[in-house]
């Protein structure tokens, strides 16, 4: 590459960051770090996700807070500093709060006598909430990028494997793409004209007086607005690791499977040294075998696939096939876990410094519900999918889905890429027929696993809502006072309005409800995320002109 | 079963927080059985998704008065209710752009005093005390009244249904009121989705819907439902203590007990448009244009998240509050304009009374439904449908 590193101060320290190395992978070379604490009890948090949406990453940097630092590239020179603990995220007075109400505060009716003292109540705990101090004047007017406009036949969202396909076929066909595409450092396309480190956030259904075509709201990294207005476009937007709940379920080491994955990235070591998977799927394979002797466990809450049993038997890695994932001890860092066999078995302690979550991949749905597409509940992946035919065609007119959010196997990309490319390029529209059949999403088996794992003492303690610092006792008691359905039980709790939006939280929220409320968990409620679909910065907005069809329309 | 009566004294359209304040006075000056029902979820309507601004500083003495009545109730209401409201009194500030608009506020100003509220005057830089950072020259002066303020409107929904329960007021949520039954000219029952239900009296609770359930009942009103958008940023430490509200472009903010700058801004209305409660991309320009050109350095804070509800907007501003003379038995407690959550404490006692057939002190002038059926007599207006 040539670049030269950069350096950078890390709370006073030098640090440096190789060429291409996100903040989060420069902070994190040889552990996992502790960079925050939670906005309530402050209970320590590291990073979770590793894509950009969870709190667990969350630094200043130059007087901008709440920066993710999985999605930052440091530049030479640069201040970052960790907010929201106090000395530090180590250790952190504040902290008292968790311990001293290791069952939660109730904010819903506590705190509120006697009458004369609830401005002091309200001093207090607006205080110790805030994920970070305001920025200052100079970190806003650093973000001064101008909007970016373009005009398109067919524009694609996501240039992950599923996403490349269709741009292939595209160009193929001779139509030149705009591609949106979050990863920092995306894969080149060749014949597309492609932004990276842009995140799609917002596509409104598509408006009559803006002759139909759909306009993609998107930002490129750290706050430049992107627009494209497109006739067609392809949504392939791909999964996401899903969330588990269990005693330290927050706890700086509990991580996803793309976090891992990305942080193990050759030439980088693993910032763990024995990790214990969780999951028995294709995801803890790629684990395995991403992070080799890092791994000291497999633990699944249902069966472990032959291609799991494969890798582990290779590098001597222990299976814990169909468990219940109890707790993670170690507070400020994971020592062990405590698991115990499905159906009532023995309990047993393994030691670890990180858990994987690798068990369930969900889909990124949130445009399609923006856009007003056709979902459906797919009970055996606990999710909304949306609605596509054989040719990826949705509910929406000129609207495609291809990759994981419409059931294509990652073997059939290239096939599924040609049949939409022809779909999109026929002159009819034929609305969309048959689903496509032969879901990839392997079965969770996690209804049946939260049932057991509800009859679990102290599992009112596991953190339901990490971003908000909710607990399952909470929740257990907004359905004990009779409210019922996941709108009211959010509205009840605050569970799903931090950060991440109820990424990492609504799936579970939605299995734990349904057996609390004795009902499907489609019909608790729909789980939607409201727009836009990441945290995007006010000057990014900003700096976009308002679009002619602001004008008021004729009645 | 759905309803376990088939007849009750009164039923309340609307289970928001001015239908749920009105069972409960109901149920208290022994007006039940009352059945509430509502198509939709606790909290989904308006009631669920506004700012929780509760302020005193309006145009009209009637309303400063009802207003004055509803801020001393929800300083009560966590000992009432046995629910954090987290009802913050740190104060509403108008800004002006302009040396008009600055006279404008200042004559609120004289009214809210004349009031006893001790309301103030302030120039550029008293207002810049109050907003760190704000863009200079962007105003030339406000108004601020420290009395007013914020609260988190959950849980004052969650207290004012469970208070209204326990007074054994049935509550009937995803329950759709389809339209009336009429005997001898006089209100008899109620059709919903669920069923008929046998009543004297119903109270049009419905928000953004009341005009469309009047219209039901074959009444005509001029209640019009207009959509009006929020958003919500990532968390901050304090920085801003009053509710912000400038009279020119209807932008209010305010940061809330969690730190997340909560705000909207008025769009144009788009008649026609669809009546979904989602987002657009309009607002969240128009918004974040006003939000960093009054305080730059929120530049680089980021949208959490936006979301939309419904006004029920009348002619002149003010709400409908009182029997229908066309319809016997037939009660509005509709078109506050936004405006439900911050009045509801006060107007609801009264839509109680005029439910049980009582005078109340309302004047009928600005607020009953009566001064729409005789054109030409809105001598007065509330143009501060704001915040």
């Amino acid at each position: 590459m040539g670049e030269p590193d950069r350096r950078f101060s890390f709370r006073g320290r030098p640090r440096s960051a190789r060429p291409g190395e996100d903040l989060l992978a420069a902070l994190a070379r040889d552990r996992l770090p502790l960079l925050r604490r939670s906005i309530q009890y402050h209970r320590p948090q590291g990073p979770f996700c590793g894509i950009g949406h969870c709190a667990g990453c969350l630094v200043r940097v130059n007087g901008r807070p709440n920066v993710r630092a999985c999605r930052y590239e440091p530049a030479e020179g640069d201040s970052v500093t960790t907010e929201n603990a106090w000395p530090s995220p180590g250790f952190d007075l504040l902290a008292a709060i968790g311990l001293l109400f290791p069952n939660g505060v109730d904010t819903l009716h506590g705190l509120r006598r006697p009458a004369a003292a609830t401005p002091i109540f309200q001093g207090l705990v607006r205080r110790l909430a805030g994920t970070g101090s305001p920025p200052t004047e100079e970190a806003g007017r650093a973000l001064d990028a101008p909007a970016v406009e373009r005009s398109c036949d067919v524009a694609v969202v996501g240039a992950g494997p599923s996403g490349r396909a269709v741009v292939r076929s595209l160009v193929a066909s001779g139509t030149r793409p705009v591609v949106v595409e979050r990863a920092l450092r995306p894969t080149a396309v060749d014949g597309a004209e492609l932004f990276g480190a842009t995140t799609a956030v917002f596509l409104p259904p598509p408006r009559e007086d803006a002759g139909g075509r759909f306009t993609v709201l998107a930002f490129r990294e750290p706050a430049q607005a992107v627009r494209v207005t497109a006739r067609s476009v392809v949504v392939a937007s791909g999964g996401y690791d899903g969330p588990l709940l269990f005693r330290g379920n927050d706890r700086p080491g509990v991580i996803t499977a793309a976090a891992a994955l990305s942080l193990s990235e050759p030439p980088r070591h693993p910032p763990f040294g024995r990790a214990v998977v969780v999951g028995g799927g294709p995801r803890a394979a790629e684990q395995i075998e991403r992070c080799g002797s890092a791994v000291e466990a497999v633990v699944a809450p249902g069966e472990v696939r032959p291609e799991v049993v494969r890798a582990a038997a290779d590098l001597g890695v222990l299976l814990y096939p169909r468990s219940l994932l109890l707790r993670a001890y170690g507070r400020g860092r994971i020592r062990a876990i405590r698991i115990r066999a499905r159906g009532g078995g023995a309990e047993s302690t393994v030691p670890c410094d990180a858990v994987i979550l690798a068990h369930r991949t969900l889909p990124h749905t949130q445009l399609f519900f923006q856009v007003g597409a056709k979902m459906d509940w797919h009970p055996e992946a606990g999710a909304y999918f949306p609605s596509v035919d054989p040719d990826g065609r949705t509910g929406v007119p000129r609207l495609f889905a291809t990759g994981f959010v419409a059931g294509v196997r990652p073997g059939g990309l290239a096939e599924h890429a040609d049949r939409l490319v022809r779909a999109l390029s026929s002159r009819d529209l034929p609305p969309p027929s048959t689903p496509a059949a032969g879901s990839p999403r392997a079965p969770t088996e996690l209804l049946g696993y939260y049932r057991e794992l509800l009859r679990v003492p102290g599992h009112g303690r596991f953190v339901a809502c990490p971003c908000a610092d909710v607990l399952l006792s909470e929740v257990e008691e907004a359905n004990r006072s009779g409210y019922r359905g996941i709108e009211v039980i959010k509205r009840y709790t605050s569970l799903g309005t931090g950060i991440c939006q109820g990424r990492y939280c609504l799936p579970d929220a939605l299995l734990v409800l349904s057996i609390l409320e004795n009902r499907p968990p489609e019909e608790v409620g729909y789980i939607t995320q409201r727009p836009p679909v990441a945290v995007t910065p006010l000057a990014a907005f900003a700096a976009l002109p308002a679009p002619a069809s602001t004008t008021p329309e004729v009645p | 079963m759905t309803f376990s009566r088939g007849s009750y004294r009164t039923v309340v359209v609307g289970a928001g927080i001015v239908g749920l304040f009105t069972a409960y006075h109901l149920a208290r000056s022994g007006g039940g059985p009352v059945l509430v029902v509502d198509r939709g979820f606790l909290s989904g309507g308006a009631s669920g998704r506004n700012g929780g601004g509760v302020r005193q500083q309006w145009e009209t003495r009637g309303t400063v008065r009802l207003a004055r009545e509803a801020v001393a109730a929800y300083r009560r209401f966590g000992t009432e209710f046995g629910f954090n409201i987290w009802f913050r009194q740190s104060g509403y500030l108008f800004l002006a752009e302009n040396d008009t608009e600055l006279g404008r506020l200042k004559a609120v100003h004289t009214l809210v005093s004349s009031e006893g509220l001790p309301s103030t005057v302030l120039d550029a830089a008293g207002v810049a005390r109050y907003i760190e950072g704000i863009a200079p020259g962007a105003v030339v002066g406000g108004t601020y009244l420290g009395s007013d303020g914020t609260l988190y409107p959950f849980p004052a929904v969650w207290g004012v249904y469970e208070a209204a329960r326990s007074l054994g007021v049935e509550v009937a949520l995803g329950v759709e009121a389809l339209g009336v039954d009429v005997r001898d000219g006089r209100m008899a029952g109620v059709q919903t989705s669920k069923g008929t239900v046998a009543t004297t009296t119903v109270v049009n609770a419905a928000g953004g819907w009341s005009g469309e359930f009047s219209r039901r009942a074959g009444l005509e009103v001029p209640n019009v439902a207009t959509r009006h958008e929020i958003l919500a940023t990532e968390s901050l430490k304090p920085f801003l203590d009053p509710m912000v509200v400038r009279a020119s472009d209807g932008l209010y903010f305010s940061q809330s007990m969690r730190g997340e700058v909560i705000g909207g801004i008025a769009l144009p209305h788009r008649p026609g448009t669809s009546r979904g409660q989602g987002s657009s991309p309009e607002f969240l320009l128009a918004m974040a244009r006003a939000l960093v050109g009054l305080i730059p350095r929120l530049r680089s804070v980021g949208v959490l998240r936006s979301w939309s509800g419904f006004y029920d907007d009348t002619p002149d501003g003010f709400p409908v509050i009182g029997p229908d003379p066309r319809l016997p038995g037939f009660v509005h407690a509709n078109g506050f304009g936004g405006h439900g959550f911050m009045l509801a404490p006060a107007t609801s006692r009264r839509v109680a009374l005029a439910a049980l057939g009582q005078p109340t002190d309302l004047d009928p002038a600005q607020f009953s439904p009566e001064r729409f059926l005789a054109p030409g007599r809105a001598a007065v207006a509330e143009r501060l449908q704001l915040g």
